[in-house]
Parts: C-alpha cells; structure tokens; sequence
C-alpha cells in the first residue's frame, strides 16, 4: 500500500491550487481554514486587479487618444484642446496613485466603473454576458470529462494496438487548434448535415457545437494525464486482488482504477477553467455566441480598462472557486486525504 | 476568416452605391426595370390610399387590403440579417454606428447613385450669395418617436449637438466652416458657415448627420442615448443583445422616407434582426443554410459564388481609398523624387488582382476611390508601372550605391523604410498580402521596407501617428465627397492642428486649390478645381493608391427590396420585403422573451 499512498500524495501536484492537505501542524478548527481560504482568494483577487489596472494605465501610447480615435474611426495625432475633456472626465491626467485609490475605492464600494466605449456600467456589461460563458465553459468541461472518462474505461490498458491507437488519437485531439476544429465542425454538422444551427446565439442547440469545439481538445488532455495513471494502477496488487475476489473487468475499472486516475484530472481542471475562460472567445466567434471572451478582447483593443479588470478579477474569482472545489474533491475521492488533514 | 475582427475596429468603411458599385447590372433587382415598375406603382398606390384615408388611421394591413394589386409587397415578418462587426452605440462617429443608425434616424438629405442629393426631412434648400448661409425648408408633418417635434428648433439642436461633441466625425467634417444655427421659423432653419462649403448637403446626406429627439439627448442619460436613441426613422431599436444580435422594430407612424427610397410609409417588414456574426465562413455558411436572409460583408472566397447564387450587390467606398501615405516631413520621404520613385517601383494592379482574388478594385490614386464625384481618372493614372522609371528617379536623387542584398546607398545610408498600419483594424488580411507584395516588389529597385502592423491598441492610441514614429502609414477615409482632401490636405498649424494630415504634407499651392473647390459656386467649377488639385497632389506624391474599401452583400430570393444607400453603403431594409407569405411565415419572429414582455 505504501507505494499507492505515495503516488497519490505526490499527484496532486499542480500550482494554483496551495496543497490543502499535508501540513505538519493540526489545523485549529474548520473556521480558521475557511478564513484563510478567503483571505487567499481575496488576495489574488485584489492582485489580479492591480497588475491589470498597472499594465491598463503603463501601456505605451496615450488613453484618451485611444478613446477619441475609436470614437471617430481615425487613426492621428490630437490636440490637447481635443483631449482635455476626456481627460478631465475620466481623470487620466490625475497622478497614478490618486488613480489607482479611486479605482480601489470604487472596487471596494462594488463599482467596476463604466465601460470607456459601451457608457454602461461595468457590472451591466459582465451580467449580460456571464451566464453564456459559464454555461459554455461548463458544459464543455462536462463534455471533456465524459469522453475522456469512457475512452479511458474502453481503451487504457487492452490489447496493445488497441490502447496505442487510442492513447494517439488523445494526443491528437489534445493539439487540435479549436479554430479549425471549430470550423470543420460547423462545415460538417451544420452545413452539410444540417444537425446544428450555423449561428448559435445563446439557444441550447446552438450550444452543442461550441462544447464539443472547446471539450474534445480538453478531453484529449485529460484523458492523457490520466491514462498514465490508470494504467500504472492496473498492475498494482490490489487490482489482482480484486479480481481474485471475482470481480469483473468492468467492475475493477470502474470501481477500483478510475478512482486512481481522477486525481490528476482534478488537477487538470482546475486549471482548464480558467483556460476555457480564455479559448471561449474562438468559439463565441466562430459560431457566433455572445459571451465575455468577445467581450474581453474587445476591451482589450480598446484598452477599456474598467471592462477589462472586472472580466479579469471574475476570471480569478472562478480560478478561486474551482480550485476550493478541486480541493474538496481531492477529499472525496480519497478520504485519507482528509485524515491527513 | 480572420478569427477576431476585432469589434471595435473602428473601421471608417462607408459604403455606397452610386458610382459603380453593381458588378453586373443585372445582380441588383433594384435596377430591373421590372422592379423599377413595381415601385412606380407601388408609390402611386400608396398616394392613393394617403388622399382617401386622411385621418391617417390606416394600418399596414388596411393599405394593403385598399391598394390590393398583385405587385403589393408581402407585410411582415422579421428580416434575419448577418453583419461582420458589432457597433458601441446605435449612432456615433465610427461607420459600424452608421449603418445601424440609419435605420432609426432620418437626415435632412439623401444622396444618390450620382453623388447629387434628393429631399429628405428638409424639402427644399438655398444658398446664400455668398455661400455662407444655407437656408432649408423642413417637413411639417414629422416627429420623433418620442412624440417631439421634428422642427427647426430640433435641427438647430442637433447641429449643436454634433460639433459640441455629439459625433466626433460629423465635427471632423464641419469643423472650420459650421458657425451657428438661426431658427426661422418653425419649419426653415438657417445654417450659417464661416466659410463656404460647397460638398454642404453631401456631407448631410451621412448618417453622421442623423437627426435626434432634443428631449431624449436632454432627459436621457448618456447610455440611453447610445443604446436606444429616438429618432424619426423606419424603425426604432427593441432590443440589443450584446454579442448577438439588435433588433429593430418598425415605426407605424412612419410617412417621411427620402425621396429616393422605393416606397413611402412605414416599413413593409415587422422588423429586423441584426445578427452579429464575426466569423467570415459562419456568415456566409448561415445565409447558405437559410438562417439569415441576407448577410454583408461575404468573404472574398465566397464572392464568385455568391454572385452565382443571390442577389449580390458591391459597393465601392468613396473618399479616400486604402493608401500608402508617406511621411514628408521627415526621413527619406521628404524627397519628391524618391516617393515618384516608390510609385512606379510595383505592379500595384497585378498584386491587387492576386491578393484580393479580383474581387475588390485596384485604385491607383493616393488621394480619392474611383467611387467619389469629381474623381480624375486620368491623375489617378500618372504612376504606371515603370521599374526604369523609378531606377532613373533613385540614380538622380543620389542613391546611386548597392548594398550587397541589393538595398540602395546614398552618403552610406540604407534605402530603408518603416510602413505602419492596423493589421485587422484599417488593413484586412487580404490587404495585408497585398502590402507584403508590395514590400517585395520594391525591393527590385532598391528598396528595403520594414512592415509594422500594428495592435488595435497601439494603431489607436496614437502612438504611431507622429512624424517621428513612421516613414509611410496604410489608411482611408470614406466620404461621400471630394471634400475629404481638404481633411487629409489642410497643413496642421500651431492654432488648428490638422491630425488628419497623415502624410505631413504642408504645401500653399495644393491647400488653396482645394480651398477654391469647395468655394465654387458651380458643380462643374467644383469638380474642374478638384481635378486640379488632383494633379497636383499627383506630382507631389504624397501617398500611393492600393485598393478601393468595399462593402458587399448577398440577399436570399426569400426577401427583396433591399439596397445599399449611396453616401456610405449601409443595407437599407425600409423597402425590404418577403417575397411570398409562406417565406415571411416561416421567419421566426421576434426572439420569444421579447413577446412575453410584451405581454
């Protein structure tokens, strides 16, 4: 058993989440733990907003020429005159501090501002546009989890050329650039088959095409990091000795080996959340799908910059979020975490 | 193709009809004499039921039952319509803000095929001897869908409106020539200029210039007014999912289309969705599939095809065309002889025909598209390819030495040029391969150019519009107008910077020909100036011709009526219509959850 103990503690191994688990002193009580998982995600939130309000205002280039350009389709030099009321209403000309402590002040208040470009509150912006990218991002999550825990059960560890084939095909689709996968997809299924609408829009079956778009590059890895696993688990004793029990093939794998294998998926998870946050926008383009990726680039471009923080601390509030959930999963799948704990 | 298009690129891509536009006559239905009947009839028939039922309560379907002829145009239904990028605000100074601005305020003027302008909201106009105050006859009978007036008083406030910085590019426009606005009386304004303006009422006839309920600019807020402003026009916003689609709904009360729309009254359609579909090959596969019934800007593979198979119209852009402006105040540039030499060094009409797949025209003038009246097709052509000539122009300039990979010397300094411009933003990937052509072609007579393309950030941010940061910069400007030399050509100075002067060029001669052409007091005296100026810009060569912007679309056999407007291109649906009810009843409608809250 020790050797099973050791891969399990030493899989976890994945940045972003701070390794809940081993510490050598006993955790006071569940209160403390709770607080300080707050006080972390509170942290890295209030980083997120702070290099990107930085990065927003030191860009090179200047912001209310931006604005007046964008405002009027022209590409040129502006007169100070030009300049000054945008300055003045938003308070670029202000030193960067008194800036950056209005911006704070504002946060704390729960004011994101008001789009530079969009004249709507920032909260208005993100609202509008949350729930098609959190169900996207989920549902291709789910999708990815689906196909890699089947083709892992039917494929990993069978006749050699059978698993071979299979663990390629995952490497395959792990590199799939999703703007062609994407676009083939569409082709395939919407235009020639005429099973999916070519425009998506925030409908439901408009929503199968952008998953799959975003969940079999995923499920390609996934199921790579935890074919490894799975397979390696195969060979361990307790395998034997549960089929000397008499239990099935199907039973062993589904029961005994999966479990095994899903902690490196967990792993893997946390951090695809937030990285689906980011390929979301190829999806909303190519089948037309509103969402916030669009809406981050675009707020990008045009250096929107109380759209861009709010979209970039959401994105670490769901990078927080999964990554307690992963942890509390690590638990449930293996309780002896938890008594580690 | 190109995966993000960048929504907010704030493209200046006008569009219109009249100079060229149609590729093959025969694409546009609005040309077939069989159409042109239609609409005759169609406008003496609504004549007919205005002068019978003068209370004014006929609906729709009522008009439909009295007229009752078989070419009446089917009622109803919602107009499924894919558009590449999506706008900040329904009106505003970028041309995606245009095109959906016209379809909820009305101008005081229309253009036309020919560059003239037709009646709209003011009926009738006069000029003052002097050129210096225009006094227009307005509609009596027109209000806002707020219920206020479309007076002169309304007129008066929206002038203010845009050059106090309502609209930034009517501003660019007007600026220097508009003074104030006097209300006559209710239905006459007078517009006093500074000076005189003789492409006045063409600059109008831009949805720039779309007329706003001074209450709703007054009691609204900022963001009201940018999502849901209240105009006059054919149809008012209903709803605007951001990232998916605006609708628009039509405006019962509607009896004021310009004098060239295809019929008078309110729309035919219930109303319009206006999908946003940024994806090149989704947009053209969802008009394949039959999710939208007309889409635009068709990519440039799928082009020959949709020609085949819809009713496809081209529009070619006026105003200035995509060009290479070079810097004449600093670098190597300054020198006449070397921008000649630049001019005729590349086959510029071969690289265009290859790298836009002969869809989009070659323009070999660096200062209008071949689109715009007063065009002088015969300055355009004074830069051939000729790679003699330019060797000869280099060898005189004094860039007589070779480097070893061919690059010129001259004082053991390179022949060696920076180009700037927005890649995805002012510069489609099509004109991009255009630019590397070109960059590759110049390099057999000497030439080393360095491309730059820049990020919408940078592009935008003006950190690559000084003198000192580019030795040529690739843009365009629409306008419906040769007026748009005296914005590209006015010298900055130190009280009036001039922004738009892209190419620095600060020559006497050139700014007081144009001055002369927009003082003019005749059409022909406007455009024999223009030419003139033309030539002189060509001698001075400035900036390089590339190709013409253009807008596209492709209309299913599903709907019919629809047209692109002269000034700047944007798809006009007021006289839009299904062709048959079995079409109209098999569009979806309006999107469910607006229905419910309707109630």
């Amino acid at each position: 058993m020790s050797v099973t103990t050791e891969t399990l503690t030493t899989a976890p191994a994945q940045p972003s989440s701070p390794e809940p688990v081993r510490r050598g002193r006993p955790v006071t009580s569940t209160a403390a733990l709770i607080g300080k998982k707050v006080l972390g995600a509170l942290f890295v939130i209030w980083a997120a907003a702070s290099i990107t309000f930085l990065i927003q205002s030191l860009l090179p280039g200047d912001r209310a020429t931006l604005l007046l350009n964008q405002q009027t389709g022209q590409v040129q030099e502006r007169s100070a005159e030009e300049l000054a009321p945008i300055n003045e209403q938003f308070g670029f000309d202000d030193p960067l501090l008194v800036q950056y402590v209005t911006f704070l002040g504002g946060l704390l208040r729960g004011d994101l501002g008001i789009s530079y470009t969009l004249y709507q509150p920032v909260t208005t912006v993100i609202g509008d546009q949350i729930v098609p990218t959190l169900v996207l991002t989920f549902t291709a999550l789910a999708v990815a989890w689906a196909l890699a825990i089947v083709l892992l059960l039917l494929t990993a560890r069978r006749a050699p050329w059978v698993s071979r084939i299979f663990s390629g095909l995952e490497s395959a689709a792990a590199a799939l650039p999703q703007y062609w996968l994407g676009i083939i997809l569409l082709v395939v299924f919407s235009l020639w088959l005429g099973l999916f609408p070519v425009v998506s829009g925030s409908g439901t079956a408009g929503l199968v095409l952008p998953a799959l778009t975003l969940g079999i590059p995923l499920a390609g890895f996934l199921a790579q990091v935890m074919r490894a696993e799975f397979e390696r688990t195969m060979d361990e004793p307790f395998v034997l000795t549960a089929r000397a029990r008499g239990m099935s093939d199907g039973g062993v794998r589904l029961r005994h080996v999966l479990r095994h294998s899903l902690l490196p998926g967990l792993s893997l998870t946390g951090w695809a959340v937030g990285a689906q946050f980011s390929a979301a926008v190829i999806a909303e383009n190519v089948f037309a799908r509103p969402g916030l990726g669009r809406v981050l680039v675009t707020a990008v471009n045009g250096r929107d910059l109380p759209v861009v923080c709010g979209v970039v601390m959401l994105v670490a509030l769901v990078y927080v979020i999964t990554n307690l959930i992963v942890d509390t999963a690590y638990i449930l799948v293996d309780p002896r975490l938890k008594e580690a704990a | 193709m190109n995966t993000p298009p960048s929504p907010n690129a704030p493209e200046n891509r006008p569009v219109s009809a009249w100079q060229t536009a149609t590729t093959t006559a025969s694409s546009r239905a609005r040309r077939r004499p069989g159409a042109l009947t239609a609409g005759i009839a169609l406008a003496v028939g609504s004549a007919l039921v205005l002068s019978a039922c003068s209370s004014g309560t006929a609906g729709p379907q009522e008009q439909a039952a009295l007229t009752g002829s078989a070419t009446e145009p089917v009622q109803g239904g919602v107009l499924e319509y894919g558009h590449l990028q999506e706008p900040n605000c329904i009106f505003g100074g970028w041309i995606q803000e245009n095109f959906t601005a016209r379809q909820v305020l009305d101008n005081l003027v229309s253009a036309t095929e020919d560059g003239s302008v037709v009646p709209w909201i003011a009926t009738d106009w006069e000029v003052s001897e002097d050129q210096l105050v225009w006094t227009l006859t307005l509609r009596d009978d027109v209000h806002f869908t707020d219920g206020t007036p479309l007076d002169a008083e309304a007129v008066a406030y929206n002038f203010d409106y845009w050059m106090d910085g309502g609209n930034g590019t009517a501003a660019a426009h007007l600026g220097g020539f508009y003074d104030h606005s006097e209300v006559v009386d209710a239905d006459t304004v007078e517009i006093h200029l500074s000076a005189p303006f003789a492409p006045f009422l063409s600059t109008l006839s831009q949805s720039y210039f779309g007329l706003q309920s001074p209450t709703a600019l007054q009691t609204r807020t900022v963001e009201e007014n940018c999502t849901e402003p209240i105009g006059s026009g054919p149809f008012t916003v209903k709803d605007w999912k951001r990232g998916e689609y605006i609708e628009f709904e039509r405006n019962e009360d509607y009896d004021w289309a310009p004098e060239n729309a295809r019929h008078q009254g309110p729309a035919y359609l219930e109303g319009i969705r206006w999908n946003i579909v940024p994806d090149g090959t989704s947009r053209y596969g969802s008009l394949l599939a039959g999710e939208m019934d007309a889409i635009g800007e068709v990519p440039a593979v799928n082009i020959a095809e949709a020609r085949q198979r819809y009713d496809f119209t081209q529009y070619i852009t006026p105003g200035r065309p995509v060009v290479i402006n070079l810097n004449t105040e600093r670098g190597i540039f300054t020198d006449q002889a070397v921008r000649q030499a630049l001019s005729h060094a590349t086959d510029r009409e071969a690289n265009i025909e290859s790298a836009f797949l002969g869809t989009v025209p070659f323009e070999p003038s660096g200062y209008l598209s071949q689109s715009t009246p007063g065009y002088d097709a015969d300055a355009a052509q004074q830069y051939p390819f000729d790679l003699e000539k330019a060797n000869e122009l280099l060898d005189g300039a004094g860039w007589t030495g070779r480097a070893e990979d061919g690059t010129r010397i001259k004082d053991g300094q390179r022949l060696q040029v920076k180009i700037v411009y927005g890649l995805n933003t002012i510069v489609t990937p099509d004109g991009n391969t255009a630019i590397q052509n070109f960059q590759e072609q110049a390099r057999a007579a000497g030439f080393d150019i360095e491309l730059r393309p820049l990020t919408p950030s940078e592009n935008f941010s003006g950190a690559y519009s000084t003198p000192d940061s580019y030795d040529g910069s690739v843009g365009y400007w629409t306008s419906p107008h040769a007026g748009i030399l005296n914005i590209n050509y006015r010298p900055s100075t130190e009280e009036a910077p001039n922004g738009a002067n892209t190419t620095f060029l600060d020559n006497e001669e050139v700014f007081t020909t144009i001055q002369q052409a927009l003082q003019a007091p005749t059409d022909a005296e406007v455009t024999a100036t223009f030419s003139e100026a033309q030539y002189q810009l060509s001698e001075l060569a400035p900036a390089i011709g590339l190709y013409t912007q253009t807008n596209t679309l492709a209309v299913s056999d599903r709907v019919s009526g629809l047209w692109l407007e002269p000034a700047q291109g944007g798809p006009i649906f007021h006289d839009a219509h299904f062709t048959s009810e079995e079409a109209r009843d098999s569009s979806q409608g309006f999107s469910a959850a607006n229905a419910e809250n309707e109630g």
